[in-house]
């Protein structure tokens, strides 16, 4: 019944979102295709009479408004997302072409930062007030007062031009090849070190403080005193009562935190020029390529969505308290 | 035989409005195979009393006296040491099993757990032990049980669990925290019951504020007010010559007796009142009680009391 | 712990107070006007402490005027935000009905990513401040709303309210006199909480170029540095990337000590002697 509802619950998001996402261009002053080509634009696209009769018959704008919205939604289910007015192209595919890039770099950072802040939080929470408790904690709120653009740009100035160590564009290097499989590996893995790290720092705060509460409140429980009561060690009990009572809410906060990555690698791919789909909405903003723009917000809505989805999902799992209701 | 002996026992903590003496000075002593009823008000310290004992307390708290076991100061051994006692050698039963049980944990490897450590058991072992622990509580399907999540358990259920939980290891001592405080009364009934038949072969502090569940268990029973004893002595004793106003006060408001409460509230552990911590609440008091500290005293073989009026 | 907590707050409070009273005092701080043009691409000398830009505007000004336009843009979306969050939250929390609506609006509100849906916005409007306002309420409300409700809940239950319904007094009444008061503290770490997250989303927006580009930001400034092709070139990030860079980290930080010190002296978990005590 609860995963029923739960379903209902996010088809009502993805319905809203949708809604917004056709209504946006139709309430802004002046018709879709003027704002379409804005003139306060950093750099306005160009249309030919071509593009320009592709967009009319996107939009349908001669036909009432109820048909339109129909139109969208059945355009939606097949995918169709719209006409990339920069790339010349469908937005679906230019999104797609992109995705493997940001899934690379969300992935690889996910995989660093949640066992990692997960680690933090936990043996800051076990030593609390203590001197190694109190350094981790104001540690990583000054790290966490950094943007991620500005940190990914320091690291660019340091490790990729005053040490030269890492390279500090794009994915891999272009026009290269490669003698063998493994120099390309090596390749994608050096461009991504700098992107991954960049995220990694800027998103640790978030896990470790919630696991460091989560474990805080886990250990003022009775059942910690029960477990010290047998004469279990302290090791022991850490790993073995607290960890998995403390794990609990993160699993849910892990999700969340896919989401903040993905919104994360707008900027970061930005800075470092990395090919996914953060870096493609920096450039449908710049060109101001609406259909593009769109269709990457409705793209990452629906992935963050689903993710919290999926953690709801888990979480039910994972509990036996929610399991057995 | 003594089994454990407590002489001069203080426990304060310091918190932000104060320190709290929750236990202070206090002497009592605990022979083999003795059940000891520990009983007063929400708020008396005793519950500290008890953690005391198993060295469960933070670290800011101050603990002085001598707890003796078997001739081992607790309160000088190493904490390797302690954490071979507890358990093994004192097990506790924490009040409210419903939070005192892990709940993403089975019940049967809660119990297991502290088998698998003291007694060396292999896993498998340790399991089997773990269901004759639930059967001899008696819970019923011992086995299927085992395998169950604390929620999926009654009431009774989880400390029928918590009291295998303590059995375990077979220690010589069990302190019982409040182990019938919110069941009902068939269920209470049978806890007692179940405390009473464990109670044969142990020493046993029973910690409570139930009076009936004292009398039916208790070999003696020791008043507790503000921190410290003011009344201790043979059970029978306490029930037909009770000395202490408080004593008297706590038998009056029994069902059976009247239901007439003591007036007034327990004083707070931060700031206690001058001379008899009772004497605000005392309908016989004097002038010396507002300003003389009474000592405990023994007024029979065996029957201590603190109050200038015995 | 206690006193280092203090102090950590204290140190916050030192260093915001310095940004309001450079953001108040700019005019007569700042050694020019900052769309005043000299020669771009100066390095910093006695005349340009900080250099110029690729347009000739004295960077130091541009931060001292930076520092304005960040501050006040965060400071009246916070206000705002607690404002309408706060009686929403009271509301729902003390009319179950109206309640149960208002909170799924929150629910909506609180699933749909913040930030692509504030990027699709700002990109489709002139970017102004006020815009730039405007879009942040849309979403500020809501996680004060959510949490000023539950804190309402909780005070319900106690007895003083019910007492006071008793004696006849009117539902206005309660919520100014009785509830008010107590969830205020709970306000002020959500104000703090809300300012961190509109200065790093300002800075954000405005270094992919949706910030206003009159009244500019320290984002703004970090936006238009990095556009410039040959920033990596020479040493130019240092006076102009390095201070409006450590201006927002500084304020940010300012922020979170303080938050950090008010939110553990609030929790009255943290207060009681029980607490962990096992530990």
């Amino acid at each position: 019944m609860h995963q029923i509802n739960k379903l209902v619950y996010y088809f009502a998001i993805l319905l809203i979102i949708l809604s917004i996402n056709f209504f946006l261009p139709r309430v802004m002053p002046g018709d879709p295709l003027s704002y379409l080509s804005d003139p306060g634009a950093d750099m306005p696209a160009r249309m030919t009479e071509e593009k320009r009769e592709l967009l009319l018959e996107y939009y349908g704008l001669d036909k009432p408004i109820s048909e339109q919205y129909i139109s969208y939604m059945v355009g939606i289910i097949h995918g169709d997302l719209g006409w990339s007015i920069y790339y010349g192209a469908p937005v679906l595919e230019v999104i797609l072409g992109r995705l493997k890039w940001t899934l690379l770099l969300v992935g690889t950072s996910t995989a660093i930062h949640v066992p990692l802040g997960i680690l933090l939080g936990a043996t800051s929470a076990w030593a609390r007030g203590k001197k190694k408790d109190t350094g981790l904690l104001i540690s990583i709120l000054s790290i966490s007062s950094f943007p991620s653009f500005f940190l990914g740009i320091l690291l660019v100035i340091f490790f990729g031009i005053k040490l030269d160590l890492f390279p500090i564009n794009g994915a891999q290097t272009a026009f290269a090849t490669y003698s063998s499989p493994f120099g390309k590996i090596f390749d994608i893995l050096h461009h991504l070190v700098l992107p991954a790290t960049t995220l990694v720092i800027s998103h640790i705060g978030g896990t470790y403080l919630l696991m460091r509460n989560s474990m805080l409140g886990v250990l003022g429980e009775d059942y910690i005193m029960t477990a010290r009561a047998k004469g279990l060690s302290e090791q022991y009990i850490l790993h073995r009562h607290a960890l998995m009572n403390a794990l609990l809410p993160i699993v849910t906060m892990t999700a969340m935190t896919v989401g903040f990555l993905i919104m994360g690698t707008i900027f970061v791919e930005t800075v470092f020029a990395y090919p996914g789909i953060g870096n493609l909405l920096y450039n449908a903003v710049l060109y101001r390529d609406y259909p593009l723009l769109q269709g990457i917000f409705l793209f990452m809505t629906i992935a963050i969505v689903g993710a919290n989805f999926i953690a709801d999902t888990i979480y039910v799992r994972l509990d036996p308290r929610v399991k057995n209701e | 035989m003594t089994l454990l002996e407590i002489s001069d026992l203080k426990t304060h903590f310091p918190t932000q409005s104060g320190i709290v003496r929750a236990v202070d000075t206090i002497d009592l002593s605990i022979r083999e195979r003795e059940t000891f009823g520990l009983i007063g008000e929400t708020g008396c310290g005793k519950t500290v009393l008890g953690l005391t004992l198993m060295r469960l307390l933070h670290p800011t708290t101050t603990v002085e006296g001598t707890i003796r076991y078997r001739g081992k100061n607790l309160l000088t051994i190493s904490e390797a040491e302690m954490r071979l006692i507890r358990g093994e050698e004192i097990a506790m039963i924490l009040q409210n099993p419903t939070t005192s049980l892990n709940p993403v944990m089975r019940v049967g490897e809660q119990i297991a757990e502290a088998i698998r450590l003291h007694q060396g058991l292999r896993r498998r072992a340790a399991k089997e032990k773990a269901v004759e622990m639930l059967d001899s509580v008696r819970i019923p399907a011992a086995s299927r049980r085992a395998n169950e999540y604390p929620h999926e358990f009654s009431g009774g259920m989880k400390q029928r669990a918590m009291i295998a939980m303590g059995l375990a290891c077979d220690p010589a001592l069990i302190i019982a925290d409040e182990p019938t405080k919110g069941l009902d009364v068939t269920i209470k009934a049978q806890i007692t019951e179940l405390i009473k038949e464990t109670a044969k072969e142990k020493a046993m502090l029973l910690i409570t504020h139930d009076l009936g569940v004292a009398r039916a268990l208790c070999d003696r029973i020791a008043l507790m007010y503000a921190g410290e004893l003011v009344e201790y002595a043979a059970t029978e004793e306490i029930f037909e010559n009770p000395l202490h106003p408080y004593t008297r006060g706590f038998l009056g408001s029994l069902p059976g007796n009247g239901l007439v409460p003591i007036p007034g509230m327990s004083p707070s552990l931060i700031d206690l009142p001058d001379g008899c911590r009772f004497h605000p609440r005392c309908s016989h008091a004097k002038a010396v009680c507002r300003k003389k500290h009474p000592e405990l005293i023994e007024v029979e073989a065996g029957h201590f009391v603190r109050c200038f009026d015995a | 712990m206690i006193e280092g907590r203090k102090i950590l707050g204290s140190v916050g409070l030192g260093i915001l107070a310095v940004f309001v009273i450079v953001a108040v005092l700019a005019p007569y701080i700042a050694p020019y006007n900052p769309h005043q043009m000299s020669r771009p691409m100066e390095h910093p000398s006695s005349r340009h402490l900080l250099g110029t830009n690729d347009i000739g505007n004295d960077i130091l000004s541009e931060i001292i005027y930076g520092t304005r336009v960040s501050l006040f843009i965060a400071f009246v979306v916070s206000a705002i935000s607690m404002l309408v969050g706060t009686s929403l939250g009271l509301i729902a929390g003390y009319f179950d009905k109206l309640g149960f609506v208002i909170m799924r609006v929150v629910d909506i509100f609180l699933t749909i990513p913040r930030l692509p849906l504030i990027i699709v916005i700002a990109a489709s409007m002139r970017p102004s401040i006020w815009n730039l306002i405007a879009i942040f309420l849309i979403f500020g409300w809501t996680m004060t709303a959510r949490i000023i409700r539950s804190e309402v809940l909780t005070l319900r239950s106690r007895y003083y309210i019910d007492a006071t319904k008793m004696i006849g007094g009117s539902d206005c009444y309660i919520l100014w006199r009785h509830i008010l008061p107590n969830v205020i503290p709970l306000v002020v770490v959500q104000f703090i909480m809300e300012a961190i997250h509109v200065i790093f989303t300002e800075a954000g927006l405005s270094f992919l170029g949706l910030g206003d580009p009159v009244a500019r930001s320290w984002g703004m400034v970090l936006h238009y540095a990095f556009e410039c092709p040959i920033i990596y070139v020479s040493d130019v990030w240092m006076w102009w990337m390095l201070p409006p860079g450590l201006c927002i980290v500084l304020t940010v930080l300012g922020l979170t000590f303080v938050g950090y010190a008010l939110e553990e002296t609030l929790d009255p978990k943290l207060k009681s002697p029980a607490y962990g005590r096992g530990l």
